[in-house]
């Protein structure tokens, strides 16, 4: 902080500036949307001017419309993650440190990691119907890859010397687990949740769009096939606040779980 | 580092060995395969899980009479030219953008703002602007694939060796030969990176695409197949755009060690 401005008196021009040098170009795109948008120079149906959109949006969260299908979307995202979070994690650090369980999941992990995940949802259709499960089970299938490939790599990487002097100390198998393994390899854990957690949100969002059942996605295409462009940009910036809102979450996780390195 | 040394064989000629370890390492996916094949029919039906003979049958077939190719060419085309696109654009702006502050002030809060949205959720934006067909799905395999290559290059381009920049400018290089001979080669390494990381992104938004917004493509040949009851079709296609994704990211991976001899 720039101290000679602090000292004028509390208002940190410098800081004003840095911020109004950061935003501008956002400020200008916002009004140029407005003014496009008002003189009709897209076709409103293309565009509609940034306060048409707005209005909607604070129309479908007062009615609690919004809100329901956001509630859905992260019902479905959330669940199917927490279960491959579970899953990913005992598979991953059972894998690094079994050799049987390695050798059976080493294969598996290969071919089913780089499917297109979102090429199964007419499968899971097939199997599972439309349903909230079927959205649940896929994301925690298509979830589950990241989390235990990270959990796996990061629990190989802990220092043998770490585990060897813990041993050395006398620590049993289940505390050298808990107290050694799993808190040097819970970076590389994170990592694996940082990843899938994206992951998560895009096959909910891609599924209710193939398959309606409520929810963000199917908000969306119903904007599109009623010809309400508004909606749609609604429901994008819902899908927005909710991006940021959950990447700031594991953000703030991560550094309280990991303030000790 | 411990690696797997599961069930490692030894004591065998050479030859042998490295055959008999494939086989091992690989049991397990044929254990799968097989329980596959007797589920099919008995334990589910046939039609909801049809058996790996069936499925590869109509991989076969579907190359063999070539009805396959029209597709994939077409998701293949979507996916080259959103990629190529994205490369293109996303080093122009990464390293724009590392060493230039203007261009950093002007970018730097679109980037941050649509970092946190999943790029498939544009999907319906994009039927807006361009229709149902490849624009769309080109638009959405470039706007996913954009962010992972513009933040290594501007990793790799704000890392640049200082050293290189100032023996380059005492021996008298201008600010575009500079750009050209001293900054872009030195970032190629984050940039394979970045289009590593973007590889697997482009096919799961072409697909996702190729679902919601398209009357063409493997995506909407694996949708229709499955809604008009054609499982082996459905599942076949899955597989050949899984065996192209997994080809295309190893493919990408031996090129770059082939071309990125010095680093």
């Amino acid at each position: 902080m720039d101290v000679t401005a602090d000292a004028e008196g509390g208002f940190d021009l410098s800081r004003v500036i840095d911020i109004g040098k950061s935003i501008y170009s956002l400020v200008i795109l916002l009004v140029l949307w407005e003014v496009v948008g008002q003189l009709g120079l897209i076709h409103y149906y293309f565009l509609p001017p940034l306060s048409a959109i707005v209005a909607r949006f604070v129309e479908l969260t007062l009615n609690g419309e919004m809100l329901y299908n956001a509630y859905l979307t992260l019902y479905r995202a959330l669940i199917g993650l927490a279960i491959a979070s579970v899953l990913g994690v005992i598979v991953g650090v059972l894998s690094a440190r079994n050799d049987l369980v390695d050798w059976f999941f080493d294969p598996i992990i290969k071919i089913g990691y780089p499917v297109p995940i979102i090429s199964l949802i007419p499968v899971f259709m097939l199997w599972f119907g439309i349903g909230d499960l079927s959205k649940i089970i896929m994301v925690a299938v298509g979830t589950f890859w990241p989390v235990a490939v990270n959990a796996r790599d990061s629990t190989r990487q802990v220092q043998t010397n770490l585990i060897w002097s813990a041993q050395m100390m006398g620590t049993g198998d289940r505390r050298l687990l808990w107290r050694v393994i799993m808190p040097a390899a819970l970076p590389g854990i994170l990592t694996g949740f940082q990843i899938a957690m994206p992951l998560s949100l895009i096959i909910t969002f891609v599924f209710e769009m193939v398959a309606g059942g409520g929810g963000l996605g199917a908000l969306e295409i119903q904007g599109v096939r009623s010809f309400e462009s508004e909606q749609v940009y609604a429901a994008i910036i819902a899908i927005m606040f909710i991006g940021i809102g959950l990447d700031r979450l594991l953000r703030f996780t991560r550094n309280r779980l990991l303030h000790w390195t | 580092m411990r690696h797997a040394t599961s069930r490692r064989i030894e004591g065998l000629p050479a030859p042998v060995q490295g055959v008999a370890q494939t086989l091992v390492d690989w049991i397990p996916l044929g254990i799968l395969v097989v329980l596959w094949e007797i589920a099919s029919g008995t334990v589910v039906a046939e039609a909801v899980l049809p058996p790996p003979t069936t499925v590869s049958s109509r991989i076969a077939n579907l190359v063999v009479t070539g009805e396959v190719f029209s597709h994939l060419f077409i998701s293949l085309f979507r996916i080259g030219v959103g990629l190529g696109l994205s490369i293109l654009i996303g080093v122009l702006l990464g390293i724009g953008m590392a060493r230039s502050d203007p261009v950093e002030n002007f970018f730097d809060i679109f980037l941050s703002m649509t970092y946190p949205i999943p790029k498939t959720a544009l999907v319906p934006l994009a039927i807006l602007w361009l229709g149902v067909g490849t624009e769309a799905a080109i638009l959405i395999v470039f706007l996913a694939c954009l962010l992972p290559i513009v933040l290594n290059a501007y990793n790799a381009a704000v890392d640049v060796d200082q050293n290189l920049v100032w023996s380059a400018q005492m021996m008298g290089t201008s600010d575009r030969e500079m750009l050209y001979k001293v900054i872009f080669p030195a970032t190629i390494p984050e940039i394979m990176t970045g289009i590593r990381q973007a590889v697997p992104i482009a096919f799961i938004a072409l697909v996702s695409a190729e679902l919601i917004a398209s009357n063409q493509g493997i995506g909407y040949l694996i949708l229709t197949s499955g809604q008009i009851g054609n499982y082996p079709t459905m599942f076949a296609n899955i597989v050949i755009i899984s065996a192209v994704a997994f080809v295309a990211v190893r493919g990408f991976e031996e090129t770059r060690d082939r071309v990125l001899v010095w680093t």
